[in-house]
């Protein structure tokens, strides 16, 4: 920690006890922003409800894909939400492992969006099913017909790996929470405080609890990092593994991770700000910490660029007609617009990031995630819609093809969804945790003095 | 197998036998009798449940007459295939020919007669509609009878025509709007008969001039059994080349080893230009008179090329292909004999033979059909315009219609459906309410062609001749509410001459006795009448003992003169009305299979279109999709365009079968009917109407669509393979075809 | 016992498909055709025959247009690339269905293991265990992979009475979400070996035919067993040098041989049970 840092991640004179009015108040009475933001996220919700019961009773058909579309916007949503889940992985497992304090204030939330969106993804492979009342043939469960899942499918590998994580994270998320409901127990009253007292499972705080605590929280983080980077690998492999061009990269796993820590972080920035204003967070949400995680975005998107120069590039002069084919056609033909969009909200917008000037303002700084954000899930757009439309097989070319409104439908849902669960945890849970940024601030004047006593 | 009494077949197969009890209160229909339940616990030794079992039976779906055998299973027919006992199609079976289960089980079928009462049709008994058919006849002057039929043979037509002969009327008319009359006119002149047999399999070469034969004309289906052979290379012969000169590419012209667009209506130029070249190069000239040889002299390349559009290089190696394959095959088709001088067209590629030597080699005489009564009557549209000017001037009291869709198929300047109305009793036997049954004053609905009896003899006979049993195949839908039109006429007939019918029971029984009764006529049958008989059934082709004939060139009197271009600075471009493999004249639009099979070539589905050269296209700023009209001096269409680099680009071409105002769910309101465009030009020796010789002009709408294709959707040319290796394509002297078995 | 079964089958998994030999490996029977594309017409009667076989849907123009339709065999039809303007040498048509590949890049990304290999050769597709995820369409190079979008039998146009009774009951009417495609019609091949079995004996060539190989008028398509050697589909492929089990075929990599057989995407190892016979134009014409 640079401790000639002029500006402060937290002021060091908040008293702890201010910390929890603070944060506990988040759980009582928000801004009414929170109810505008709640309600328009439910009926965001509603329609994709809507648009599924439709296409759920009708067929897959008015999503208005065909041979060859045979995926559209909800894998590309998919692998959106599951991209968004590496913002918590990053922030809570990779940066506390790092013992970056910074991340204090701001990795309950992040944790939560980590958890949120990959229940979000999970429901894209719900609605992308033909049959979606026989999803359970995907499950490895004994029956009397003897048969399994194919175990060499990736789709299938995905299914485990989005399951393992799921439960990883809200393991994760629930852990690293306990101390802090015990806060919210000891100040709730009526229904509150029985719903905190089962969810604080006792915690009194005492050296052991704190130990094992500890130990805990580090083991469940160390399980999480590799999760995470397998999870988005995986979720690669169900393109790397297929034999499509355009799909058929090598460089995809690490591309997709990188491409997910981005996005993460990018919808981190978005989060904190709206976080930030709607609970009245700026003490803790401080304007330091939102400029550090602006340059880690930077930083990662600079290796995201990286990565499609090389996809790009072996493309090129590799000796697949095909994929050189797709790769100029998508810089060329009907997705050009999007594509180029995607590069430029991937790689040209994240220069904003570079400069201080913009990192300072809240304003640009919001646009500007929101445009990272729209790259990332053009690239995920980009990445299945392209080799569909211009595969292998000429005959089958369709460069028409427009998602329905009730697949838009289904992805506007989505962050309805998204929106609304998260909405739902901000009123049940600190989303600041609350005895990390005590020990923060402990950090910090400890850190003062030693400053001040050399 | 051979010993199973088919009536009785019929009785126990029957689909009212597989009843379905109704659970619940009430009578079930088989309680209360309406229907009877058959115990599979004892079926009869021919019906196994699951098993399906094949019935022989005859096409009818075109006039080639293919054999075909019905898989029938638990008394339903499920699907038509090739009979490999019928020389004519060898087992094998097109689209439209499969398509026929449609026209049987088709949701639009009639299921009961109609009669014409106050303003609209309603629902009548077969009881009152035979009553009255034998009331309105009754006392009325022969020439106030009419009939018109589609094209026909065997025992139906001598029903037909008897029974038309005993009303004292001469007014039977076989009309068929696609046939190729003038082509068979100018055949029975040079080769001394309409339909000579093709041996496309012993050619080295083949140039056509626009007959379809793959697809659409004579018998595509022996046609393209012959092609395989033709395009095998074996120990003595090569692989044949074919050549096909047209202004729109048909699927033999896709198919063709050179595809040559000619402007319509100078393939005659073309051929005598050939001619003059190959007499030239010393080829053929014994063949000729001195007065054809002078009269060839004319046509020389120059005006070949400025004629016919046809360039110097491309004749020049058409000549040099002529000259050094032998024994080669000339054709000359719908496209080359649709015009005003068509029969001229005619005979100028016909000579082609002639000058080449093919008669005897590659064209041949039929076999003589010893029962002319039953012989195919292919139908005409001379046949139409004297049906219809007898209309117009008040003629006919009484009109009968079969097998045929005039108001649809009859172009506008006929003024068909007003003249129509003139008739105070119009009766259509149809199995659809189409737009003919719709002006009728009874319709009275027919069994379906897989319900019905029939005997069959193709106007085009491959081998021998073959009389080709039509048996039924399942159970009537609707046994109460359709007929046969055998029985209808044997029950009209009747009435009128009791003593020659009164011995047959039905149209069934009548059949059976006027085969089995000459089984001496066929060769290889049975002595025993029943054996015979369900040998005929069981075989489904009786092969017809008949008198080989041989076959002479006689070019005396042959009119091959051409006439000048005429140019139309009105209407520039010529229509070329095409005729799709599915749907022919219109009459099979109402099959889904159908609609939903791509063109062959534009891969269009579910609709009409207009094609226009890519070229011409971008000349006149009409991009794919535009909504063009089409008009001629007799009416105009709008319709989408689909650039189409396979057609003339003086040229517009629209598929014909489409734009029915009526007949059903799959055939109404799809598409646009080119057939009311065509002008009042006809072809001057025999008369047909020339369904080449119409004018359009074309202009933009402004509107635009996203048409329906098969293939694939791309801005940039998606229709070529992108160089990657799907359709590979190898030049006939570098492929080795030593080892092909 | 269930985990036993699936150790067991997991072993056959492993096992690689198609083996050096001419019939790939399989005992009995290694299904397979040759269509000759010199005499193909394009006609599309193969493809009519297939909906009457196997109980196709129609689904209308708007779903057309939609690209949705349901043809397994498709015929295709390309331009010559040096003259798309008029094309001279006429068209170049493709009849194209599953290639019923030995090594199927469907059956390995399927989910739930809907489509596999069956000891026959074929590429099965098991309807009651596809669950709709289309990732074997994804994944299929040929793009014959035909997905149920609706409710085709409830849909207007499809079968509306009496239509149904056309319906070959040997096989099913497939529901909305599952996949489909090309059998090579499997209900005439399971009831000419079941016959065949009970005879004591296997299929003879020529006892059973596809749909699509019985109609074609120009008998383009062969189809037949090629573990019996001496069946019409089995000559085929070995006199034009096309072997099940390579990816480049030994008469390819010497220069022009003359021979017509060849198999579409050939070098995706997927190894197609299709050959091809090379389309032939006359250069002199
Ligand atoms: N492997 C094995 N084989 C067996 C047996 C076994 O235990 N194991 N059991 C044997 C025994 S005991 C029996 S009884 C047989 C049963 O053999 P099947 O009779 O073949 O049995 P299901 O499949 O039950 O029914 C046959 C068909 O009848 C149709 N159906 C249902 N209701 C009606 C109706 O009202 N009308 C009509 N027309 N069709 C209807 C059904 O949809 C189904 O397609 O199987 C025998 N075979
Ligand atoms: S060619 Fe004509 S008769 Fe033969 S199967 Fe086709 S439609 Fe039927
Ligand atoms: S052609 Fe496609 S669907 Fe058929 S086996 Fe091969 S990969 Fe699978
Ligand atoms: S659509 Fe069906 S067969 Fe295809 S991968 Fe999915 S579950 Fe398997
Ligand atoms: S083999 Fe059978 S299922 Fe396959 S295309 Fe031919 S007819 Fe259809
Ligand atoms: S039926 Fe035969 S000739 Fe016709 S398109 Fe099919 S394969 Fe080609």
């Amino acid at each position: 920690m640079n401790h000639l840092n002029k500006e402060k991640d937290i002021r060091e004179d908040i008293a702890w006890a201010q910390i929890n009015k603070d944060v506990l108040r988040s759980l009582e009475k928000p801004r009414p922003v929170y109810w505008v933001l709640f309600g328009l996220a439910l009926s965001m919700f509603l329609v994709g409800v809507g648009c599924e019961i439709y296409q759920y009773q009708t067929g897959m058909g008015v999503a208005n894909m065909n041979n060859p579309h045979m995926w559209g916007l909800y894998i590309a949503t998919f692998i959106f939400w599951i991209g968004m889940s590496h913002s918590g992985t990053l922030l809570s497992a990779i940066l506390h492992l790092m013992h970056a304090d910074w991340r204090k204030p701001i990795y309950r939330f992040a944790e939560a969006m980590t958890t949120f969106s990959l229940m979000t993804a999970g429901l894209f492979v719900m609605v992308h099913l033909g049959r979606l009342w026989q999803f359970y043939y995907a499950l490895p469960y004994p029956n009397e017909r003897w048969t399994w899942p194919n175990f060499q499918s990736p789709l299938l590998w995905d299914a485990m790996a989005i399951f393992t994580y799921l439960t990883s994270s809200i393991i994760f998320l629930y852990i690293g929470a306990i101390p802090d409901f015990a806060i919210c127990r000891d100040n709730a009253k009526g229904w509150r405080k029985n719903f905190y007292t089962i969810l604080a499972l006792g915690w009194m705080g005492t050296d052991r609890q704190w130990r094992n605590f500890r130990i805990t929280y580090l083991t469940v983080a160390c399980f999480l990092i590799p999760l995470a980077v397998s999870v988005h690998s995986i979720v690669a492999s169900d393109f790397a593994m297929s034999q499509q061009p355009g799909w058929h990269v090598t460089s995809f796993p690490p591309y997709f991770v990188a491409g997910a820590l981005y996005s993460g972080c990018a919808a981190i920035i978005t989060l904190f700000i709206v976080l930030r204003y709607t609970f009245r967070f700026e003490e803790y949400m401080t304007m330091p910490i939102l400029d550090k995680v602006a340059r880690l975005t930077f930083a990662i998107a600079m290796v995201w660029t990286y990565l499609n120069l090389i996809e790009f590039a072996s493309v090129w002069y590799g000796h697949d007609s095909y994929s050189k084919d797709l790769l100029i056609q998508k810089a060329t033909g009907p997705y050009a617009p999007f594509w180029w969009t995607m590069i430029v909200c991937g790689s040209i917008v994240p220069f904003a990031l570079a400069i201080k000037k913009f990192r300072s303002s809240l304003t640009i700084m919001f646009i500007v995630s929101l445009l990272l954000n729209l790259g990332m899930w053009l690239e995920r757009w980009m990445i299945v819609a392209p080799t569909y439309s211009h595969g292998y097989y000429p005959w089958t070319w369709d460069h028409f093809q427009w998602p329905s409104f009730v697949q838009w439908g289904m992805v506007f849902g989505s962050f309805g969804w998204f929106g609304m669960l998260f909405m739902i945890f901000t009123k049940l849970v600190p989303s600041v945790s609350m005895y990390e940024v005590k020990e923060m601030v402990y950090h910090r004047t400890l850190a003062n003095k030693e400053s001040r006593e050399a | 197998m051979s010993n199973i009494n088919r009536r009785d077949f019929l009785k126990v197969l029957g689909w009212s036998s597989v009843a379905v009890a109704v659970a619940g209160c009430g009578k079930t229909s088989v309680e209360s009798g309406v229907e009877t339940v058959m115990s599979y616990s004892q079926p009869e030794d021919f019906l196994v449940p699951s098993i399906g079992v094949y019935y022989a039976s005859t096409c009818t779906q075109c006039e080639a007459n293919c054999g075909v055998t019905g898989r029938v299973r638990e008394g339903r027919i499920l699907k038509l295939e090739g009979n490999p006992e019928s020389a004519i199609n060898l087992g094998r079976l097109c689209g439209l020919g499969q398509a026929a289960v449609q026209h049987h089980y088709n949701p639009d079928r009639l299921k009961e007669p109609l009669l014409r009462q106050g303003g609209g049709l309603q629902p009548t008994t077969w009881e009152n509609a035979t009553a009255l058919l034998a009331e309105k006849t009754g006392d009325l002057k022969g020439e106030q009878f009419a009939f018109l039929s589609g094209g026909l043979s065997g025992h139906l037509k001598v029903l037909v025509q008897n029974y038309v002969d005993s009303l004292g009327s001469k007014n039977l008319y076989f009309y068929e709007a696609l046939t190729p009359a003038v082509n068979q006119s100018v055949s029975q002149k040079l080769y001394g008969t309409a339909t000579p047999r093709f041996h496309l399999d012993k050619a080295q070469l083949i140039v056509s001039f626009g007959a379809d034969f793959l697809d659409t004309w004579v018998s595509p289906v022996h046609f393209a059994s012959q092609y395989t052979q033709f395009r095998k290379a074996t120990i003595d012969k090569k692989r044949g080349t074919l050549v096909q000169i047209e202004p729109r590419m048909t699927l033999t012209g896709a198919n063709a080893d050179r595809w040559i667009p000619i402007i319509p209506g100078t393939e005659g130029v073309l051929a005598l230009g050939l001619v003059n070249a190959l007499l030239k190069g010393g080829i053929g000239v014994k063949s000729l008179p001195a007065s054809v040889v002078s009269a060839v002299r004319a046509y020389d390349k120059e005006r070949v090329n400025k004629e016919a559009g046809v360039s110097g290089e491309v004749f020049d190696k058409l000549v040099a292909l002529l000259s050094e394959r032998s024994p080669s095959l000339v054709l000359s088709g719908l496209s080359a004999e649709g015009h005003a001088h068509g029969a001229q067209n005619a005979a100028a590629i016909m000579l082609l033979n002639v000058v080449l030597g093919n008669v005897g080699k590659t064209i041949d005489a039929p076999t003589r059909l010893p029962f002319p009564q039953l012989a195919a009557e292919e139908g005409n549209s001379v046949a139409l315009k004297r049906f219809n000017d007898s209309l117009a001037g008040d003629k006919f009291k009484v009109v009968f219609i079969y097998n045929a869709n005039p108001v649809y198929t009859a172009p506008a300047f006929m003024k068909l459906r007003d003249n129509l109305k003139k008739s105070e009793f119009k009766v259509v036997f149809t199995h659809y309410l189409d737009e003919t049954a719709q002006e009728a004053d009874l319709v009275l609905p027919l069994d379906s062609a897989l319900e019905d009896w029939g005997t069959h003899v193709a106007a085009y006979q491959p081998d021998s001749i073959e009389l080709t049993m039509q048996q039924p195949l399942m159970e009537k839908l609707y046994p109460s509410g359709t007929r046969s039109l055998g029985d209808v006429m044997l029950d009209q007939l009747k009435h009128r001459r009791a003593n020659e019918y009164k011995d047959f029971a039905d149209y069934y029984a009548y059949l059976k006795s006027a085969l089995t009764r000459n089984k001496g006529a066929f060769s290889g049958v049975s002595a025993d009448d029943e054996t015979f008989w369900n040998q005929a059934l069981m075989h489904g082709v009786l092969k017809v003992k008949g008198q080989e004939q041989s076959i002479s060139a006689n070019v005396v009197n042959l009119d091959i003169a051409q006439p000048a271009p005429i140019g139309d600075d009105q209407y520039p471009f010529h229509l070329v009305p095409t005729v799709r493999s599915g749907f022919r004249d219109g009459r099979h639009a109402n099959l889904p299979w159908l609609q939903e099979t791509p063109d062959s070539l534009t891969t269009m589905v579910w609709d009409s279109w207009v094609e226009i050269h890519p070229k011409t296209a971008e000349r006149m700023g009409i991009k794919e999709g535009d909504i063009l009209e089409i008009a001629s001096k007799n009416g105009s269409i709008k319709t989408q365009a689909y650039l189409f680099p396979g057609v003339q680009p003086d040229s517009v071409a629209i598929p014909l079968g489409q734009g029915h105002e009526a007949m059903g769910r799959y055939a109404k309101d799809v598409g646009v009917n080119p057939f009311k465009l065509l002008d009042p030009v006809f072809d001057k020796s025999t008369g047909e109407l020339a369904m080449h010789a119409t004018r359009v002009k074309v202009s933009r709408t402004g509107a635009s669509v996203r048409v329906v294709k098969e293939e694939g959707w791309s801005p940039i040319v998606v229709n070529t393979q992108q160089g990657r290796k799907l359709v590979s394509t190898i030049a006939v002297d570098k492929a080795n075809f030593s080892k092909e078995v | 016992m269930s985990t036993t079964y699936m150790l067991r089958d997991w072993t056959k998994l492993r096992e690689t498909h198609p083996q050096p030999s001419p019939a790939g490996g399989h005992a009995e029977y290694k299904w397979a055709m040759a269509i000759n594309l010199d005499v193909c017409t394009g006609c599309n009667a193969c493809s009519v025959a297939c909906y009457a076989e196997n109980n196709l849907p129609v689904v209308g123009k708007e779903k057309y247009a939609h690209g949705q339709s349901m043809h397994w065999m498709r015929i295709e039809r390309y331009w010559n690339e040096e003259d798309v303007e008029t094309p001279h040498q006429g068209a170049q048509f493709l009849p194209m269905m599953c290639q019923q590949c030995e090594a199927a890049p469907c059956e390995t990304v399927c989910p739930v293991g809907a489509t596999n290999h069956t000891p026959d050769g074929l590429n099965s597709q098991v309807y009651n265990r596809c669950v709709g995820s289309r990732y074997c369409s994804a994944n299929c190079p040929y793009k014959v992979r035909y997905f149920n979008w609706y409710d085709y039998p409830e849909q207007e146009m499809a079968w509306p009475d009496p239509l149904p009774m056309q319906l070959n009951p040997d096989l099913t009417v497939r529901s909305k979400g599952v996949m489909e495609k090309c059998t090579f019609c499997v209900q005439r091949l399971t009831a000419a070996k079941n016959t065949a079995r009970n005879e004591g004996r296997t299929v003879k060539d020529g006892e059973v035919t596809t749909a699509c190989a019985q109609a074609c008028p120009t008998q383009a398509i062969t189809f037949g067993n090629m573990v019996d050697p001496y069946s019409q589909v089995s000559e085929k492929w070995r006199h034009q040098q096309v072997e099940l089990h390579k990816d480049v075929q030994d008469k390819d990599k010497s220069g022009d041989s003359g021979l017509r057989g060849y198999r579409v995407f050939e070098e995706l190892r997927s190894y197609p049970s299709v050959m091809y016979l090379e389309r032939v134009r006359d250069t002199k014409a």
